[in-house]
């Protein structure tokens, strides 16, 4: 980190690129006290907090519960399996022109774009995790006497959570990736319509403070999501 | 047919079972009879069939043709790793007491099993921090916690090694000693067998039929070198055909 | 076990998104402002929302905005883009009703049955032949199998030099083109990636500042009176709110005189709104003076028959679009007079 902060530095001091399209360090500080005093930065991230978090939210909480459907039942898989492989493959960007049809500009369209970034490979993740349980836990939970929403709670989701998690941290890094595109209809806030404004104003220094914070966020946010994967009743999932 | 009404009572049951899958034919005309209380092993060469009848007798996989009669509740213990690996020690055995409705009776019993299988102090911990032997433990005390009827045994200790397996066969025994309970063991391990069943039931290649019964009377816990042990393994390897030394036609005078 | 550790993380992951709900709404701003007379009086008046790109060419419509917080007339609130396809998309949904938006682009629109108009203009000039700075090229015709880069094949900059080179009897395929986004440009010169570009400001001026590029031609020289961008309202807005049209182009008119008799101020005023920086947009007010002008901002049907004769030629169009459907001259004012405005106020918005 340290040793790219100096060559960093270096080239710029060393005006291998024109200082206004390669800012050095130093003009990225005053960039962060600019945006730092004008509150536009706490701005900027809590609405791509808000964003991003919403759309993952709303993913999450729609694709698990699919993905537990297409993982126990065979035929919707067959069915469903290629629609939500053909639908991960695109990319998110595609879908801009839509979402403005749909959504608008402003939270809605850059939620919508964040969703369809994470929706569907958490689907898949879920799916898989779900359809690779042992057959042995269905077992001994009918042995026990477990059946119905006993089976779903006490077997299945606890049998699936690492994998989920695994597939969450994934994504999660995923919606965070698509919030500078996303946010280009964003309208007028956000980190990454602060890039895409930076680039537009010509201002690079800007554009690299905007760099920086999603980076430091997306560090963040992994950091958070790794805490999870502490949890004593999903430990097992990560010690083969 | 005559049926008398104690064998109606008899917990396991089948008759004339055969099973195929597609033209695979596993299991022919099989009838057998486990008695309430009886420990009952399976013996056989690989592949026979034994965990096809397991998984008949559990109900878990139906007869081609045949029925199959169970009176009772049920538990199996698997080979492979059937503990939840979500759950601690206590919560998996804890699985086991479900149905004990009363709290207090429930800690009791419990404690009890804690107690029986000698893991205090590993009653938080998840299955993966604990040993091979020490998870079979686990999984044998959920299984005869609570008021089972039968306890059907995959090859439950295959996967230890020998001294292990040794030990795990003295506390099986000990085990039903305090918690007697219908067993069927299937293993592959002749001097297992040996070691704990009342009666060994030998089969022959597949499709599997029954072509040995053995009757022990010794009783529980028995030596590994103990006479009747090593007597019956000797006279099970011969009728395999694996036993050199032994005379064959005097093997076959033992047997009848 | 499981179940109270996943609901825990599940209420967590909701609390701490109605966190960010509350932090990004500001309900307690909402409700303090309230009752502030400015509320009152924004709410009884007219509103409208009117897009733009920070660029040069765009100026009067924050000016507009700016002179328009006070004013008891309408209030037009400057919506910044950042590309033309964005704007575009937003008119068709109906999300956008006016906005500044590129000449053919606007014509394009109406061809695929947009109802859409141009009103006015915005500015003339002020686009810019850039150069690599270690070019020795003089004319477009020393620009001979070099790289040149336009900012969208529908742009009137791209128009207007294909007009050039036929003029200089330079053929299609001897320069070869490259579309690029503006901002791009100056370190796509700076790189020497491209070799020349042709764009509206401030895209030139930012590589004439950093000295990697040089003027080969200013719009003006090359073509008076050039219109890069027009101002676009669609019919719904005119048949449902005329006045609000009629004050829209009278603003922008009178911003347009204003910026012409400050240009320092307009410089100042402006660069917040593009989020620029104040020298660049100040070197393109003032470097020369009429690098850009905001005077005479009535589209005759002389320069939109040009640009749409020159369209249709190289394919934009792809057939005529009678230039009277195009175009509404009934909302321009008779008489311009410069827009009333506080730099000093200004200056405390800006602290």
């Amino acid at each position: 980190m340290f040793l790219i902060v100096v060559l960093w530095g270096v080239l710029s001091a060393l005006t291998v690129f024109p200082s206004s399209l390669f800012p050095s360090p130093l003009d990225v500080v005053r960039g962060f006290l600019e945006e730092i005093q004008s509150g536009r930065l706490l701005d900027d991230i809590i609405a791509s907090l808000f964003r991003v978090c919403t759309g993952f939210a709303i993913a999450a909480g729609a694709g698990v519960p699919l993905g537990l459907v297409l993982g126990h039942r065979a035929r919707f898989r067959q069915a469903l399996l290629p629609l939500v492989n053909f639908f991960r493959s695109l990319s998110p960007l595609a879908w801009i022109p839509f979402a403005i049809l749909w959504f608008g500009i402003g939270d809605l369209p850059a939620i919508f774009l964040i969703f369809m970034a994470s929706f569907f490979p958490i689907v898949l993740a879920t799916t898989a995790a779900v359809a690779s349980i042992p057959t042995i836990y269905f077992r001994v939970a009918e042995d026990y006497g477990l059946g119905g929403s006993q089976l779903l709670r006490e077997v299945t989701l606890p049998a699936i959570l690492p994998q989920v998690i695994t597939a969450l941290r994934v994504t999660a890094g995923l919606a965070w990736v698509v919030v500078v595109a996303a946010e280009m209809i964003a309208g007028r806030d956000g980190l990454g319509f602060a890039i895409w404004d930076a680039r537009n104003g010509l201002r690079m220094d800007l554009l690299v403070v905007g760099m920086i914070v999603i980076g430091a966020i997306g560090v963040v946010v992994d950091r958070l999501l790794v805490r999870l994967m502490l949890l004593p009743s999903v430990r097992w999932g990560y010690e083969r | 047919m005559n049926v008398s009404r104690e064998d109606l009572t008899e917990p396991l049951r089948l008759a004339s079972v055969s099973r195929s899958f597609d033209s695979l034919e596993v299991l022919r005309d099989m009838s057998l009879e486990v008695r309430r209380g009886e420990f009952v092993a399976i013996v056989g060469p690989s592949g026979c069939g034994k965990t096809t009848l397991l998984n008949l007798l559990s109900g878990f996989d139906r007869p081609t043709s045949g029925t199959v009669t169970r009176t009772g509740s049920t538990r199996m213990v698997y080979q492979q790793d059937g503990l939840f690996p979500w759950l601690t020690v206590r919560e998996n055995i804890e699985m086991g007491l479900r149905h004990v409705q009363d709290n207090a009776e429930r800690m009791r019993q419990l404690a009890e099993m804690f107690d029986l299988i000698n893991l205090h102090g590993f009653a938080e911990h998840y299955p993966h921090q604990l040993s091979g032997g020490m998870r079979q433990r686990v999984e044998l005390a959920r299984a005869l916690a609570g008021e089972t009827d039968i306890m059907l045994l995959d090859e439950p200790f295959s996967a230890l090694d020998y001294l292990t397996r040794l030990r795990m066969r003295e506390e099986l025994a000990r085990l039903l000693e305090t918690r007697p309970r219908t067993v069927v063991l299937v293993t592959h391990d002749i001097e297992e067998a040996a070691q704990l069943a009342d009666r060994i039931i030998v089969l022959t290649e597949r499709p599997a039929c029954i072509r040995m019964e053995l009757r022990l009377t010794v009783p529980r816990p028995r030596s590994p070198v103990q006479a009747e042990v090593v007597d019956a393994v000797q006279r099970i390897l011969a009728e395999l055909g694996l036993e050199n030394e032994t005379d064959d036609r005097l093997v076959r005078a033992n047997i009848n | 076990m499981f179940r109270s550790s996943t609901a825990r993380f599940v209420l967590m992951a909701l609390a701490f998104i109605s966190v960010l709900t509350v932090l990004r709404f500001k309900p307690w701003q909402r409700f303090a402002t309230g009752n502030t007379a400015v509320t009152n009086s924004t709410k009884s008046r007219e509103q409208l929302g009117v897009g733009f790109l920070p660029v040069t060419c765009h100026l009067t419509c924050p000016v507009t905005d700016y002179a328009t917080r006070t004013s008891t007339a309408t209030r037009f609130e400057s919506q910044r883009f950042t590309d033309f396809p964005t704007v575009v998309e937003s008119i068709k949904s109906g999300r956008l009703q006016a906005t500044f938006l590129l000449a053919p682009l606007a014509m394009k629109l109406r061809e695929q049955g947009v109802p859409v108009k141009i009103v006015y203009l915005g500015h003339r000039d002020g686009s810019t032949v850039m150069v690599r700075q270690d070019l020795a090229a003089e004319s477009l015709r020393d620009l001979r199998g070099k790289v040149f880069a336009i900012p969208s094949r529908a742009s009137n900059q791209n128009l207007v030099i294909h007009k050039l080179m036929e003029d200089q009897g330079i053929r299609e395929d001897e320069i070869r083109f490259v579309e690029l986004p503006p901002p791009d440009m100056p370190g796509a010169l700076a790189a020497k990636a491209i070799d020349a570009y042709f764009v509206g400001e401030p895209h030139a001026a930012k590589a004439e500042l950093d000295g990697t590029g040089r003027v080969l031609h200013h719009a003006k020289d090359i073509w008076p009176g050039f219109i890069s961008c027009v101002l676009v309202v669609h019919e719904d807005l005119i048949r449902d709110r005329p006045e609000v049209v009629r004050d829209l182009v009278r603003g922008i008119a009178e911003s347009g005189e204003w910026a012409e008799q400050h240009r320092l101020d307009a410089a100042k005023l402006s660069a917040p709104y593009f989020r620029q920086n104040e020298r660049v947009v100040r070197h393109v007010l003032t470097q020369p003076p009429d690098r850009v002008s905001y005077r005479m901002l009535t589209p005759t049907d002389e320069d939109l028959q040009q640009i749409h004769d020159m369209a249709l030629k190289i394919g934009i169009l792809e057939r005529p679009v009678p230039i009277a459907e195009v175009v509404d001259r009934q909302f321009i004012p008779q008489e311009i007079k410069p827009a009333n405005i506080d730099m000093q106020a200004a200056k405390d918005a800006n602290n």
